[in-house]
């Protein structure tokens, strides 16, 4: 029985991917998984509670509100500042805006906080103000796309913070809605 | 429990299946530092459940369905704002060059062209595909624990995987890899 050259060719690309590369975790990592996972599964077990109270608080306050709303004024437009970047959305579309930060070295585990103005949402996210994850900065431009939406005309600044050993810094974007 | 109890419980359930997971966690994101967090999200995932963990008979295919499920909910919610490189590559970190050859260098520099074009084929492949295609062929997890990790019948695992091999085959032949 002839071994066709298909038939060789697979045997080469099952051996090749025996071959293909796999790093060890580096030296300390399961350690410090470890203990951050414990640490961070305690804290966040606790803030589920809290968030539990949180939201029935914030329940309450819209209710208050809306019953305020109908005696008072309009409540106030913040006044965005002009000498920040700044972008037009239209209502109700959704964009794409590209975040770009240049780190002049590698960053593991760093922080990015993003924190929304009323009226507009990060696509996945409905009703969250402030997202935080955890995540990795390579040497150079690292391109950060968030997908947002603006549900009212109001407008307002995004700000997008990213921490790493106790340094951080804020980035502003300006969001005009038309 | 204490909590210092509950940490201790928490550290034999997981430790034994440490290599197993920073594995699945490399050849499911195929970089370091998102292998590192899958991994720390998985650990802090789980310690969080280790009511259920400890009624389980066996953890480790707990732990690695847990692992993919949360790879997958990752890529859905991330998938479009993740940071990552401008000029990103796909090569897996720890590179190719630190591999160790055997006694002929030309033999070794030709093996070395042949996993960097593999790798550039797998990188073209669907994630569905090349993530069974390394799990079978790379890490020797059996059809019938792939189905139970991904949740797919063990049928479609199959010709997944029969595609993925078919489509290596024909971007690397294309590539002059094989002639």
């Amino acid at each position: 029985m002839h071994t066709t050259d298909a038939e060789k060719q697979d045997q080469e690309i099952l051996e090749l991917l025996k071959d293909y590369p796999m790093p060890d975790a580096t030296a300390g990592f399961y350690d410090q998984a470890l203990a951050r996972a414990t640490h961070e599964g305690t804290r966040r077990q606790r803030n589920r509670w809290v968030m539990t109270g949180f939201g029935s608080a914030l329940a309450a306050g819209i209710v208050l509100w809306l019953l305020g709303g109908l005696f008072l004024t309009a409540p106030d437009i913040p006044q965005p500042d002009p000498t920040i970047p700044g972008i037009a959305m239209t209502l109700e579309e959704p964009r794409t805006v590209n975040l770009v930060f240049a780190s002049k070295a590698a960053l593991d585990n760093a922080t990015l906080t993003v924190t929304l103005p009323a009226g507009i949402e990060l696509a996945g996210f409905p009703g969250q103000r402030e997202i935080t994850w955890q995540t990795s900065l390579d040497e150079g431009r690292n391109l950060l796309p968030l997908e947002l939406i603006a549900l009212t005309p109001v407008g307002g600044e995004v700000l997008a913070r990213l921490e790493h050993d106790n340094r951080g810094r804020t980035f502003r974007l300006r969001i005009e809605v038309s | 429990m204490s909590s210092e109890e509950h940490k201790a419980t928490f550290e034999k359930l997981v430790q034994p299946h440490f290599e197993r997971l920073w594995r699945l966690a490399f050849r499911l994101t195929g970089r370091r530092p998102e292998a590192e967090d899958l991994f720390q999200e998985l650990l802090i995932k789980a310690y969080q459940k280790l009511d259920d963990l400890v009624a389980i008979e066996k953890p480790g295919p707990w732990l690695s369905r847990v692992m993919y499920n949360l790879f997958i909910d990752e890529r859905r919610r991330f998938a479009r704002r993740r940071m990552h490189t401008v000029d990103e590559g796909f090569l897996p970190d720890g590179g190719f060059e630190g591999m160790a050859g055997d006694s002929d260098p030309v033999r070794d520099n030709e093996r070395l062209d042949k996993l960097k074009q593999l790798d550039l084929a797998l990188s073209q492949l669907s994630e569905e595909h090349r993530i069974i295609v390394i799990l079978h062929d790379t890490e020797g997890y059996k059809l019938e624990e792939i189905h139970k990790l991904i949740g797919i019948p063990v049928g479609t695992v199959k010709s997944r995987l029969h595609r993925a091999r078919a489509r290596l085959r024909e971007i690397l032949t294309i590539g002059g890899t094989f002639s």
